[in-house]
């Protein structure tokens, strides 16, 4: 198109320009699709703008499948919902809380915890506590917590709050792990097997990663279907 | 068009809506389990770290849960869901930034990369979306990512459709000056 074209067809120009995002992903109505389409019969710089265009639009959606858990933060929207049921009964009058923030804290300090409550919780299962039954429910939780654990279950691990989806489906794909629950209120994640890859092997896999702050095999995975 | 935009059902997300309204929890997590991995990955673009985007999709949906009987049919079901979301987001980017201190295009040296290479392509399409202005950057998300239309993406942000158009072109701008290799540094609107 020539600079005269270009100057005649400004105004169209311009807003055809504005619209080729929208064109790109083809939620446009009839009426602008026929316009940019006729514009772009005219136009060889909007040509240009749309086949760059549509390289970011493809460049932004080729990242592989992420597999996400909807379960476990489903549960714990049960126990917000639940906490903020239990508040409105507790006090009618009061406002909801602001919504958020103390979760992540939460987990934080759940997550720093549990090397602790690791070492704490095995204890505890050996020995039990003395008059526990006398106590009323506990306000932590222990990585041994025998309810929480499913019966596929070869690892426990907890990983650094900073791990990103991508990097944690990374590496329970070299380890040939699932997630099949978690994370528990002390970030503790159960995991199980993938493939016939020992869980010996699976274990060093995690522990040599910078973000995982503790990883156990369990019962399960020195019984004779899993080579420990 | 874009599946991620367009695979919910609309009648029955406005019946489960209207059964969250009415206090029904089962509706909620129905709803909930509807929407998380379309918000997952939405959320993920951006909000890398799991226990962020689980985070700011249970606040959403706790909005969903305070809020759903306000909700008055002026828009679909998913735009609503999506604009609590994006403004939930929106606070914890800014929370974020606030506590790491912001990059932006403005900071960053051009780049040199071939336009032809994918890998390449990639790499700087990450770079560069990662300086985008948190407004630009949802904005392209949304179009692109997610393939809403700038009337969806308008109610979604709660802005007028011209300044959706105008962070859309900013954000190509941007990006443009962020790698010349790949369309100049002018402009879009001015390349004619």
């Amino acid at each position: 198109m020539s600079t005269q074209d270009s100057s005649q067809h400004a105004p169209q120009h311009k807003e055809v320009v504005m619209l080729i995002p929208w064109y790109v992903n083809d939620t446009l109505s009839d009426r602008d699709r026929s316009k940019v389409e006729g514009h772009l019969a005219a136009c060889a710089a909007c040509r240009d703008e749309l086949a760059l265009e549509r390289r970011i639009h493809e460049g932004m959606n080729v990242d592989g499948p992420v597999e996400y858990m909807p379960a476990a933060s489903l549960n714990r929207l049960r126990d917000m919902l639940d906490g903020k049921s239990a508040a409105g009964e507790q006090n009618a009058v009061e406002q909801p809380k602001p919504l958020g923030r103390p979760r992540r804290w939460q987990w934080l300090a759940a997550a720093s915890f549990a090397g602790a409550a690791a070492a704490a919780g095995l204890w505890v299962a050996g020995h039990g506590l003395p008059g526990s039954r006398d106590l009323a429910a506990p306000v932590f939780y222990t990585v041994t917590n025998p309810a929480t654990h499913p019966r596929e279950e070869v690892v426990r691990a907890v990983f650094s709050p900073s791990i990103t989806l991508v990097e944690l489906q990374a590496l329970l794909d070299e380890a040939q792990l699932r997630i099949v629950s978690g994370p528990s209120e002390a970030g503790v994640y159960s995991l199980a097997a993938r493939s016939d890859l020992p869980v010996s092997t699976s274990l060093a896999l995690l522990r040599r990663h910078a973000s995982v702050r503790f990883a156990e095999g369990t019962e399960q995975a020195a019984e004779p279907g899993h080579a420990p | 068009m874009n599946l991620l935009a367009r695979n919910a059902p609309k009648e029955s997300d406005r019946e489960l809506l209207a059964a969250v309204a009415s206090g029904n929890r089962r509706a909620l997590e129905e709803l909930y389990l509807a929407y998380h991995r379309r918000l997952a990955r939405f959320l993920s673009r951006f909000t890398p770290a799991y226990e962020n985007v689980e985070e700011i999709i249970n606040d959403t949906f706790m909005v969903v849960w305070q809020s759903a009987k306000d909700f008055r049919n002026a828009s679909q079901v998913s735009t609503w869901v999506i604009g609590i979301a994006y403004r939930t987001a929106l606070k914890s980017i800014r929370r974020q930034k606030n506590h790491a201190g912001a990059a932006n295009l403005d900071d960053c040296p051009e780049q040199t990369f071939d336009p032809r290479s994918d890998d390449e392509m990639h790499d700087w399409l990450k770079q560069g979306l990662n300086r985008l202005p948190t407004e630009q950057r949802l904005t392209l998300e949304l179009a692109y990512h997610m393939g809403h239309s700038v009337e969806e993406i308008a109610v979604i942000t709660d802005c007028p459709v011209g300044t959706v158009k105008a962070r859309m072109f900013h954000a190509r701008e941007k990006l443009r000056q962020y790698l010349p290799g790949l369309g100049g540094s002018s402009a879009p609107a001015e390349r004619a």
